[in-house]
């Protein structure tokens, strides 16, 4: 892991974007997360890192409270994005989910076109006067999301005719469509090629300009290739959290370095 | 590491057998007999199926096609002014008290001199020989003379209605020896018949009446036709869909989306699964008891008949509505919801239409079970009831009482009359044609709904 030149990452040091503070999961009778308090700051990634079900994608899914399509989740604890508790009763998790977009583990685009895609989250947002301003906001998100080149010419063939890491970045730009404040992706790489990943990767180094990304991944390489903050977490618990060079290199906490020297996990 | 090579030079590397493979060893042997032995059965299943399955169609063929042809006699009959209208007016009105008895000597007489004039000798007097004609051949005559009244007066070629042993003569089904015990019709009228049919006044055609007339009474088979009934089922079917349809969907749309997991859900769906397995004559009763004698709906009614039939079809639309909408990949609704779509957008932008060739072919699979039911229709009445006439409009098609296709095949299966035989056997090939256009309409919507990437 030495080519990864994590002493010459600066890492911007603005407000904190997400707050949480003892946040609790159950599922059922199982505790998924325990006691987890995290700041997130804006502008910059934050990868979460763990063994398999140790509660890293729960958590992400807690802060545009996906959970809340499962029954049995349960969430306890106060999670607050700019000073406001998304889990007060007055908060409508459909305007939150807006503010706070996700790409998921597998490339998931519509059964539309691309263009549909795209457009389908400012429409129902009505972030679009007219069909002018649409046809903008497809393409300046299909900019971001890096792939407007690979498809301006066939915007209305279907979404799920390009291939993997296409799809995943369609899904990006989809995301970003609705102009969220706070990025969240889980696994976005783990269904795609390493050509893919390395696209991906270097997209989501672009998004950190203008958006808070969480990211969760398997792959502790990728961890240190995009974030700026890791958070480790381990049996439900948030055990070490810091800048990533840190972590990776001098972590203090004896489960995280044996984590990340490949003993657990 | 394998075992061979922490043991290099050993002959038999697993103990028991040259490792050749070459040779299947008497494992492989077995276990390749017995998957012979499955496809084989596999084969004989599929066989015994097959050879069902063409005697069926063989016995509903060889049996039914007789029912699409009529035998018609062709006789000029003279419409007597004097008999048909007394005043002269040619007002319907009054010539509508002659009754078909007025009709009848004249058709008769007509008939005799037409036998004459080709040169048939026969020893029947006049009155008999009409027995080759179907009785209604006087209601049919009177029928035309009615709607044009300035016929009367003329001679006018009618194709008549030959009587229903006449019309089995010429298929096959009555001969001279079945005719000595019957009183209808004697031999000695089969040889008036071949004559006739020589000089061309008769002749077998195709017969439209059948898949467009009404039932006829008993005596009378050669008049039967399906369409009516087919008129009734037709109005049975939009009620069912335009109930069933609705109210399953949003149901199970509700159910599987919506609803909260808990006991009393899990109840309800387990009542659905059970109510498809429910006897459709337990449906039957309760449209009894509920449309008619608590409801006051009318008896025998079409209306009636659909809610009936909706109460059954319902399950079967919420089963598949249902199993079509788990199918939808849960990643679909994520990603509606990820980018911010209300639990309702989700579903009816996204899942909806991917479940929706799903929940046409249960709700067309749906409507054809409907539309071949008989045993509930016994019970509210649209058996047995003699579909005379058209319905004239909209309501009357639903409120006026009417049968069912299969209710009526029933119906002429249960005829003594072995003319009706031929007639119940060709309405199941009515109905097949139905239900197998219903079957290809359903797979045209699943092609054309399918994901089309």
């Amino acid at each position: 892991m030495n080519d990864m030149r994590l002493a010459e990452r600066a890492v911007d040091m603005s407000d904190n974007k997400i707050t949480a503070k003892g946040v609790q999961v159950y599922y059922g009778d199982t505790h998924a997360i325990k006691d987890v308090d995290v700041e997130i700051k804006d502008k910059t990634v934050t990868a979460f890192i763990g063994p398999s079900g140790c509660g890293k994608s729960t958590f992400l899914r807690c802060l545009n409270r996906m959970n809340d399509t499962i029954d049995s989740a349960r969430v306890e604890g106060q999670i607050c994005i700019d000073g406001e508790d998304i889990y007060d009763p007055k908060v409508d998790p459909v305007q939150l989910r807006a503010k706070v977009g996700m790409v998921f583990q597998k490339p998931n685009p519509f059964p539309k076109s691309i263009y549909d895609n795209i457009a389908y989250g400012p429409r129902i947002h009505g972030l679009a006067k007219n069909k002018a301003d649409l046809d903008d906001i497809v393409e300046r998100s299909l900019r971001r999301g890096a792939i407007w080149d690979e498809v301006k010419d066939r915007l209305h063939a279907p979404g799920t005719g390009l291939s993997g890491g296409q799809q995943q970045r369609l899904c990006i730009a989809r995301a970003v469509a609705t102009e969220p404040e706070v990025l969240l992706m889980d696994e976005p790489c783990s269904a795609l090629d390493p050509i893919a990943t390395a696209q991906v990767e270097e997209l989501i180094d672009e998004l950190r300009e203008n958006y808070s990304v969480v990211i969760v991944t398997h792959s502790m390489q990728q961890a240190a290739r995009v974030s700026q903050k890791t958070a480790f977490f381990h049996l439900g618990h948030l055990v070490e959290y810091g800048e990533t060079g840190q972590i990776f290199t001098n972590p203090q906490d004896s489960r995280t370095e044996s984590y990340i020297t490949g003993r657990i996990g | 590491m394998s075992d061979a090579t922490a043991t290099p030079g050993a002959a038999t590397p697993r103990g028991h057998q040259p490792a050749s493979l070459l040779t299947p060893d008497a494992r492989t042997k077995r276990r390749n007999a017995a998957e012979g032995r499955f496809k084989l059965y596999g084969i004989i299943a599929l066989g015994i199926g097959l050879i069902f399955l063409v005697s069926l169609l063989w016995a509903i063929i060889s049996n039914g096609t007789s029912a699409f042809t009529q035998t018609f006699i062709t006789v000029d009959v003279p419409l007597v002014e004097a008999e048909l209208d007394e005043t002269g007016n040619r007002d319907p009105a009054e010539m509508a008290k002659v009754s078909t008895f007025g009709y009848k000597p004249l058709i008769a007489a007509a008939l005799e001199r037409q036998i004459d004039e080709i040169g048939i000798e026969t020893e029947i007097d006049g009155k008999d020989l009409a027995d080759l004609l179907s009785s209604s051949a006087p209601a049919q005559v009177r029928d035309q003379v009615l709607a044009n009244p300035d016929l009367v007066g003329q001679t006018v070629e009618f194709r008549l209605l030959a009587s229903s042993r006449v019309d089995g003569y010429l298929k096959g089904r009555v001969t001279r020896e079945s005719l000595a015990r019957d009183k209808n019709l004697s031999p000695e009228h089969l040889d008036v018949v071949d004559k006739l049919r020589a000089a061309d006044a008769l002749e077998k055609t195709f017969n439209w009446d059948f898949i467009f007339g009404a039932d006829a009474s008993e005596s009378r088979p050669e008049q039967a036709g399906i369409g009516v009934s087919m008129i009734g089922s037709f109005f049975m079917m939009l009620v069912v869909l335009f109930l069933a349809l609705p109210i399953g969907v949003a149901a199970s749309i509700y159910l599987e989306e919506f609803a909260p997991k808990n006991r009393f859900t899990d109840f309800i769906e387990v009542n659905i699964s059970n109510l498809a397995a429910v006897p459709s004559i337990v449906f039957g009763i309760l449209g009894l008891a509920v449309f008619i004698q608590f409801a006051h709906l009318p008896q025998s009614a079409p209306l009636v008949g659909g809610l009936v039939l909706t109460l059954m079809t319902l399950p079967t639309i919420i089963i598949s509505t249902r199993a079509s909408l788990k199918a939808v990949p849960p990643s679909i609704r994520d990603a509606a919801l990820g980018v911010g779509a209300s639990k309702m957008q989700s579903v009816f932008h996204h899942v909806l239409p991917l479940a929706m060739p799903g929940i046409l072919t249960g709700t067309i699979i749906g409507l054809a079970q409907a539309l071949g039911e008989t045993a509930p229709l016994l019970l509210i009445g649209m058996v047995g009831f003699i579909a005379s006439n058209p319905p004239d409009g909209l309501a009357s098609g639903f409120l006026d009482p009417n049968s069912a296709m299969p209710a009526q095949i029933y119906e002429w299966a249960k005829r003594a009359d072995p003319a009706y035989y031929e007639r119940a056997w060709g309405g199941i090939i009515i109905l097949l044609l139905f239900l197998m256009t219903m079957n290809i309409i359903a797979i045209i919507l699943r092609r054309r709904f399918e994901r089309r990437w």
